[in-house]
């Protein structure tokens, strides 16, 4: 335990002393804070889009006019589209303010126009042209469509003599949708988005287990073939077993990613606190519930190290067979393909947790950890847990003792085919040396 | 004196080729002995496998009596051929950690390392990282951590290899001030200079076999004894010594006279020589009893 404990501290404290851990600390809060809040800032810095209406009704455009400034998203949480007097009274005349050529003067600052409509009636029939030099958002269009289909459908109805009251009652029409889980108690109320969100944290977590793996099983390949390459291999196993070296690297690596996710989970719930404060009975706070439902992070606990020590024990043992990173490379091109096949079946386990290809291959150790995750708000029994929880558990074993073997064949010997083969064959310890 | 180490019958093959075969020696407690052999001749793997690292394919090593190694790795220190060093870390931390592992308590552990790199004449490199080391200091490190835990018996893998000449010196001081603390170094070298003026006793190893085992004497014993003769004139040693014992060959002129080389048998000396050339009147410019050295021995056996 000693031998073991001494190269995770030193696996441990090498990283955490790079500079590079310190980047990837404050990295993912940063790009989290980015990929959420950016675009968010992005718009609110952006002044008011204008755009000017022309149109022969009246009535015409104050719908569109309003319907265009309802869209919200822009400084302050005030509209992102500001309607203004068209600078000219045809498209043609619009046309060098569309393009930049010309500008307006908009809360004292001059801009082009972001879009201009053309709505025309003529004998009934409305034609609204939209021009604009951004190809993308379509937001305006399809509001001052909506907003003029609901004015000629309201006028239809009233020609056929409904009144305005009757129209909007017509409209509101639709069932009253109720879900209910059969599962549930008798009396239960109907499926709510609180239900759902066990299924959205699992298939999160899950998602996390993947990376945080795909993450450090990478580390531990790199760290090896350096390691093997700077020759101080022969050092160590005179000092511990392969079997010590293994444990100990896959623990200390283990643990700059548990200070990683500590103090990213530390900063998260920080923020999700500050969240649910402010909205205590908002979506937020039914998600968090049931992201931190004490049941789904033990389970999380459970595959995480399971999935870990299965996957990171071979990423090692591969990596002591390397000379090199480029070899390492090529050789690990096909266990990174076997990572990625659990990830293609998220989305089905996601769409139905008890589907018999998903049950089946949850009993396959390389998917077990992130299928049970994914199965488990469905409400898993105890043999359906206990059984591949049991198989992963002699997998990672039987990975972990290989793995060591391949470890010592590649890390102080040139590994032959025969060498490979007596590394892997037997599950006894090579035949102790007899004299001749 | 018993045997630190004592091997039987170890061979090692890494596919079709053997690199140790069939290898039998020992080295006794207390004394410097030197493994000796060309590049590929075996040295490394033997060593690594008295280390425990690399498993023989047969035979047996006893390393102070115990077989398996594992159970007495605490007593043993490693010095490996290709040196690795964690570049990032500082050398006292570095002697601290391996010393640590093989048994030594925290504190002690960094007061040993404080007192190595004192010894070595590292001490005001002992907090910087290794990376800003020279080759020969790092060597230095190498070897501190090898040693940091005392253990009885030092394996040492061309030690003097890739220093300059004052760091070998210093290198072969430490050896010395070892064996004199009454611990056991064995050591691989293919520098026969290193193990002549070092070891009490030497293995000669050539394609994985033993060539030669027994004290460095015995090793010189084996070459024979030469001597260089110039004679004045055209005087005739060959003619005048025949009968005596001597295997005389003409080198060449030299100015005045000529050149001769002399074999002595086993056991004949210069002495024995030098009379029979006066008494045979031989007119000498010059008589130079050769040194046989370790080197003379090595290529004589290995060849």
């Amino acid at each position: 335990m000693r031998q073991i404990y001494l190269i995770a501290r030193r696996e441990y404290l090498a990283y955490v002393m790079a500079w590079g851990f310190w980047l990837s600390l404050i990295s993912g809060p940063l790009l989290i804070g980015l990929v959420a809040l950016g675009p968010l800032a992005a718009s609110r810095a952006e002044p008011p889009r204008a755009i000017a209406i022309l149109s022969d009704d009246a009535a015409d455009g104050a719908a569109v006019k309003a319907a265009i400034e309802e869209a919200r998203g822009g400084a302050n949480g005030g509209s992102r589209y500001i309607v203004v007097k068209p600078p000219a009274g045809d498209l043609e005349g619009l046309r060098p303010y569309l393009t930049g050529a010309k500008t307006i003067a908009l809360n004292g600052s001059q801009q082009a126009l972001f879009a201009a409509f053309a709505v025309n009636r003529n004998e009934g029939k409305v034609t609204l042209s939209y021009w604009s030099t951004n190809l993308i958002d379509g937001e305006p269009r399809r509001r001052a469509a909506n907003a003029l289909s609901e004015r000629m459908r309201n006028e239809a109805l009233a020609a056929r003599g409904l009144t305005l009251q009757e129209t909007e009652a017509i409209s509101r029409l639709g069932p009253a949708i109720e879900q209910f889980d059969p599962r549930a108690k008798a009396g239960a109320s109907a499926v709510t988005a609180k239900d759902r969100a066990p299924y959205l944290a699992a298939a999160m977590l899950a998602l996390a287990l993947w990376s945080s793996v795909f993450g450090v099983a990478n580390m531990l390949l790199t760290g090896v073939v350096e390691e093997k390459s700077n020759k101080i291999l022969d050092q160590l196993l005179t000092r511990a077993s392969p079997l010590q070296i293994l444990m100990g690297k896959l623990f200390g690596v283990a643990m700059v990613s548990a200070t990683l996710f500590g103090v990213w989970g530390g900063l998260g719930a920080a923020a999700s606190t500050q969240a649910l404060a402010m909205d205590p009975e908002g979506r937020f706070a039914e998600f968090a519930g049931a992201a931190f439902d004490p049941a789904l992070l033990g389970l999380f606990a459970v595959c995480f190290v399971a999935g870990y020590l299965m996957f990171g024990a071979l990423f090692l043992g591969l990596g002591a067979l390397c000379d090199s990173l480029q070899e390492a490379q090529s050789l690990i091109g096909p266990v990174v393909f076997l990572l990625i096949l659990p990830i293609l079946l998220l989305g089905p386990a996601l769409d139905n947790p008890d589907a018999p290809l998903v049950k089946a291959v949850t009993w396959i150790p390389l998917f077990t950890p992130f299928l049970l995750m994914m199965r488990a708000p469905a409400g898993l029994e105890w043999a359906e847990m206990a059984g591949p929880g049991v198989l992963l558990a002699l997998t990672v074993v039987v990975i972990l003792v290989l793995s060591a073997r391949l470890f010592r064949a590649g890390a102080v010997d040139n590994l032959s085919a025969a060498g490979f083969r007596r590394a892997l064959w037997p599950f006894k310890r090579a035949k102790p040396a007899r004299a001749a | 004196m018993s045997d630190a180490v004592a091997v039987e019958m170890l061979a090692k093959a890494y596919g079709e080729k053997r690199a140790v075969d069939g290898l039998s020696f020992s080295a006794p407690q207390g004394a410097i002995t030197g493994v000796l052999g060309p590049n590929g001749a075996g040295k490394s793997t033997t060593l690594r496998m008295l280390c425990g690292i690399l498993r023989p394919d047969s035979g047996q090593v006893a390393v102070f009596g115990a077989n398996p190694m594992s159970k007495i790795q605490h007593r043993v220190g490693y010095l490996p051929e290709e040196r690795g060093l964690y570049r990032n870390m500082s050398p006292r931390g570095f002697i601290a950690y391996m010393a640590r592992l093989k048994g030594v308590r925290g504190e002690r552990a960094f007061k040993r390392a404080d007192a190595l790199l004192v010894e070595q004449g590292l001490s005001a490199y002992g907090r910087k990282k290794i990376k800003s080391l020279s080759k020969g200091m790092a060597q230095k490190v190498q070897l501190a951590a090898a040693i940091a835990h005392e253990p009885d018996l030092i394996i040492l893998d061309e030690p003097f290899s890739g220093l300059d000449p004052v760091n070998q010196q210093s290198v072969e001081g430490l050896i010395r001030s070892l064996a004199r603390q009454g611990r056991t170094v064995l050591f691989s070298t293919h520098i026969m200079e290193h193990a002549e003026r070092l070891c009490d006793r030497i293995v000669m190893i050539a394609a994985g076999k033993k060539a030669f085992e027994g004290d460095v004497s015995a090793a010189l014993a084996i070459v024979p004894r030469v001597a260089s003769v110039e004679t004045e004139g055209d005087f005739d040693l060959a003619k005048a010594l025949a009968g005596h014992g001597f295997s005389v060959e003409l080198e060449g002129a030299v100015s005045g006279g000529r050149r001769w080389r002399v074999s002595l048998s086993h056991g004949a000396d210069a002495k024995k020589l030098l009379s029979a050339c006066v008494a045979s009147g031989a007119p000498l410019m010059l008589f130079e009893p050769a040194r046989a050295s370790l080197h003379d021995a090595f290529v004589r056996l290995v060849s």
